[in-house]
C-alpha cells in the first residue's frame, strides 16, 4: 500500500500544476495581504479618545435631528462604538492574527478550488490517457489502487491547507509584525456581533474548514471516477463547487418554509459558519451538519468504490 | 504446477442479451507463442481484456499459472505481464520513472539493477531519463515491452501489438518475442493481421462472432498433404503436357510460358521434377508456395459464414 500510495503522491506531483496551485496560494495571499494592509483604515494608537470624541458628535447629531429613521440609524451607531471603547477593541487593528482571519481565510476557498480541480483529474486523466490499462493490470485488487489515489489525494489536501496556514503566518509577519494569539476581536454574524481571541478563532475556522473541504474533495473524486473525459469532471466538479456556494443561501431561505431542505448537503458544506455561530437554520448545531455531512461522505465513497470496482475498462 | 502458462475455460462476456464472447476455451503451453486471430470486433480484445481483468467476465475461469483469478487474484496477477493496444504512460514523468511505477507494483521485490538491464534489453539506455511525451511511437513500445517483463512473468498478453510500428518496428518485435520465448516465457498475443501472425506463434486461434472456430499450429499447416509448388521451366506447354499425362491426380495451371503451377502431394513433387528431367525439360527452380494462413483464415471464417447464414 505504501509503493502505491508513493506512486500516486509522485504523478501528483510530477504535474507541473500540483506545483503551481501551491505557489498560487502563497501569491493569493501575499497580493491580498498587500490590498490589505495598504487599502484598509489603519489603526491609530489614539483610537480611543478619537472614537469618544466621535461619539459626543454622534450624539449631538441625534438631538438635532428630527427623521425618527435617522436617529435610530445614529443611535445604533452610538452604540456600537461604545461598545467597542466598553471593550477595549480596536475595530480597525490589523495585527498579525487579525490577518489571519480576513486574508488568509478568503485564500482558504482558492485551496478548495485546487483541491477540486486536481481530485476531480485524479481518476479521470488515468482514462482519458489510456493509463488506467496499464494501471489495473498489476496484482493488486481494484479497491486497494483506488484507496491509494484517495489516500494521496488527502495529503495533498492536507499539504494545501499547510502551505495556507505556514505561508500565511510568515507573510502576516512579515507585513504585521508579530501579535497577541489571544487578542480579542470582533466577528461580525448574522445575529449580531461576537467577541472571540483572534489566533483560537482563526485555527477554529481552519478546523472547521477540513470537513468540508473532504467532502467536497471526495465529490470530486467521484466525479473523477465516474467520467472517463478528464476535462469533463474538472467541469462539473467546479461547477459543482460554486453551485454549492450559491445555491447554499437560497436553501438556508427554502429551509424556512420546509424541514426536508435542511438535510440537503449544501448549507452544511460550509461549516465556517459555526466560528459565528451555534445554529444555522434554526435548529442546526454542529454535530447535526456533522453527522449529515457524514452520512453524505459515506454515500460518495461507496459509490466512488462500488462503481470503480465494477467497471468494465475499455477504452 | 500446472503445464499451462495459461487456462481459459468457457470464458463468456454478455453485455445485455447480446453475447459478445462465448464460451472460449483455450491452453497456452510454457514457453509457447500463442496467436488470437479474428476480424476487427469479433472479441478478441474483449476475451484479452476478460484475462487481464479489465472487464468483468459473465462466466467462466482464467487460470495463470495454474492461480485463478477468483481465487488468488493477486498471485495470478503478479505472474502476468501485459501491453493492453498502444502501451500508454504517464507522458509527464521520465520512462525511468514510469518503470519505477510498475516496479512498485509487484508483489516480489524486483532488484534496483533490473530496470537498469531492461532498460537496456529494449535499446532506451539513452532517452530513459526523458519524459515520456518526447518518446516516438517506437519507443514507447519499446518501453511497453519493458514494463511488461519487468517482473518476469511467466505470462506475456500483447494485445494487438503492432498496431502503429514501422516493419523495422515490427520484425525487432517479433524476434524479441522469439527470445523471450526461448527464455521459457509464454506469449498470448492478439492480432487481425494474418501474416504478423503466421511469422509470430507456434499456434493459434481464430475467432469468430465471440466464438473460437478453430485451434492450429503452424507445423500441421507444413505437414498437409497436398502442397502447392511452382516450376520454372524452359518450355511450360509442354511441360504441362507431361504432367497431365504421368500424372493426372495433380492440380495444374500454366502461369506464363515459364511457370507451372502445380498442386501435389509432397513425396510425388520429387518424382514430377525427374519425369520432367528425364524428357528433357530444363527445370531452373521448384518454389514452394505455403499455403498462407490469410487463405486459410478466409476458407475458416468463409465456411463459418455460410454455416451462420444458412
Amino acid at each position: 500500500m505504501i509503493g502505491l500510495i508513493q506512486n500516486e503522491m509522485m504523478k501528483i506531483f510530477g504535474k507541473k500544476a500540483s506545483w503551481i496551485y501551491m505557489v498560487a496560494i502563497v501569491l493569493a495571499i501575499l497580493i491580498g495581504g498587500i490590498i490589505y494592509v495598504k487599502f484598509t483604515e489603519d489603526s491609530n494608537p489614539n483610537w480611543r479618545s478619537e472614537m469618544k470624541a466621535e461619539v459626543t458628535q454622534l450624539e449631538a447629531q441625534v438631538k438635532s435631528s428630527k427623521d425618527k429613521g435617522e436617529k435610530e440609524f445614529l443611535q445604533r451607531e452610538i452604540e456600537q462604538k461604545q461598545y467597542y471603547l466598553k471593550e477595549n477593541i480596536d475595530p480597525n487593528s490589523k495585527t498579525s492574527w487579525h490577518f489571519m482571519n480576513e486574508v488568509v481565510m478568503g485564500v482558504s476557498s482558492l485551496v478548495t478550488l485546487f483541491v477540486v480541480i486536481v481530485g476531480s483529474a485524479n481518476v479521470s486523466a488515468e482514462f482519458s490517457d489510456g493509463t488506467i490499462k496499464q494501471l489495473l493490470i498489476r496484482p493488486h485488487r481494484r479497491w486497494s489502487v483506488l484507496l491509494s489515489k484517495y489516500i494521496a489525494m488527502v495529503l495533498y489536501a492536507l499539504m494545501m491547507v499547510a502551505v495556507l496556514v505556514v505561508s500565511g503566518y510568515l507573510i502576516s509577519i512579515i507585513l504585521c509584525g508579530n501579535s497577541d494569539f489571544n487578542m480579542k476581536m470582533y466577528e461580525m454574524t448574522l445575529d449580531g456581533q461576537k467577541i472571540a481571541e483572534a489566533g483560537p478563532q482563526f485555527f477554529m475556522k481552519i478546523l472547521y474548514l477540513l470537513p468540508s473541504l473532504f467532502v467536497i474533495m471526495t465529490i470530486a473524486f467521484m466525479l473523477s471516477t465516474l467520467f472517463k473525459s478528464q476535462a469533463l469532471a474538472v467541469g462539473i466538479g467546479i461547477f459543482v463547487l460554486f453551485f454549492s456556494s450559491t445555491v447554499g443561501g437560497l436553501i438556508v431561505m427554502l429551509a424556512d418554509k420546509y424541514t426536508w431542505a435542511k438535510f440537503l448537503i449544501f448549507p452544511h458544506l460550509d461549516l465556517k459558519i459555526f466560528a459565528f455561530q451555534d445554529k444555522i437554520m434554526g435548529n442546526i448545531t454542529l454535530p447535526m451538519s456533522l453527522g449529515i455531512l457524514g452520512v453524505y461522505y459515506l454515500i460518495f465513497i461507496v459509490v466512488t468504490f462500488v462503481f470503480f470496482q465494477k467497471r468494465d475498462i475499455s477504452i | 504446477m500446472s503445464s499451462f502458462a495459461l487456462e481459459v475455460k468457457s470464458l463468456t462476456k454478455k453485455i445485455g442479451k447480446k453475447t459478445i464472447v462465448d464460451n472460449v476455451s483455450f491452453q497456452v503451453k510454457k514457453g509457447e507463442i500463442f496467436g488470437l486471430l479474428g476480424p476487427n470486433g469479433a472479441g478478441k480484445t474483449t476475451i484479452i481484456r476478460m484475462i487481464v481483468s479489465l472487464i468483468n467476465r459473465s462466466g467462466g475461469e482464467v487460470i495463470i499459472n495454474g492461480r485463478d483469478l477468483d481465487d488468488e487474484f493477486t498471485l495470478a496477477m503478479d505472474n502476468l505481464g501485459a501491453i493492453v493496444e498502444n502501451p500508454e504512460f504517464y507522458k509527464y514523468l521520465s520512462g525511468y520513472k514510469n518503470l519505477r511505477h510498475y516496479e512498485r507494483m509487484a508483489l516480489s521485490d524486483i532488484p534496483g539493477s533490473r530496470i537498469k538491464e531492461v532498460t537496456e534489453l529494449v535499446g532506451l539506455e539513452e532517452a530513459i531519463h526523458d519524459k515520456v511525451k518526447t518518446y516516438s511511437l517506437g519507443m514507447r513500445q519499446r518501453l511497453g515491452v519493458a514494463q511488461a517483463i519487468l517482473h518476469k512473468p511467466s505470462l506475456l498478453i500483447l494485445d494487438e501489438p503492432t498496431n502503429g510500428l514501422d516493419p523495422q518496428g515490427i520484425r525487432e518485435f517479433r524476434e524479441y518475442l522469439r527470445k523471450l520465448a526461448n527464455e521459457g516465457t509464454s506469449v498470448l498475443v492478439s492480432s487481425h493481421l494474418l501474416s504478423e501472425m503466421q511469422q509470430m506463434c507456434d499456434r493459434f486461434a481464430i475467432i469468430e462472432r465471440g466464438k473460437l472456430v478453430v485451434i492450429s499450429s503452424m507445423n500441421e499447416e507444413k505437414e498437409t498433404d497436398i502442397h502447392d509448388v511452382e516450376f520454372e521451366v524452359n518450355d511450360s506447354v509442354r511441360a504441362a503436357d507431361l504432367v497431365r499425362r504421368y500424372f493426372p491426380d495433380a492440380g495444374l495451371a500454366a502461369k506464363g510460358l515459364q511457370r507451372l503451377s502445380i498442386s501435389a502431394a509432397r513425396d510425388t513433387i520429387p518424382e514430377i521434377n525427374r519425369m520432367l528431367v528425364e524428357n528433357e525439360i530444363l527445370v531452373y527452380e521448384i518454389i514452394n508456395v505455403k499455403a498462407s494462413l490469410e487463405e486459410r483464415f478466409l476458407e475458416i471464417t468463409g465456411k463459418e459464414r455460410e454455416a451462420y447464414q444458412a
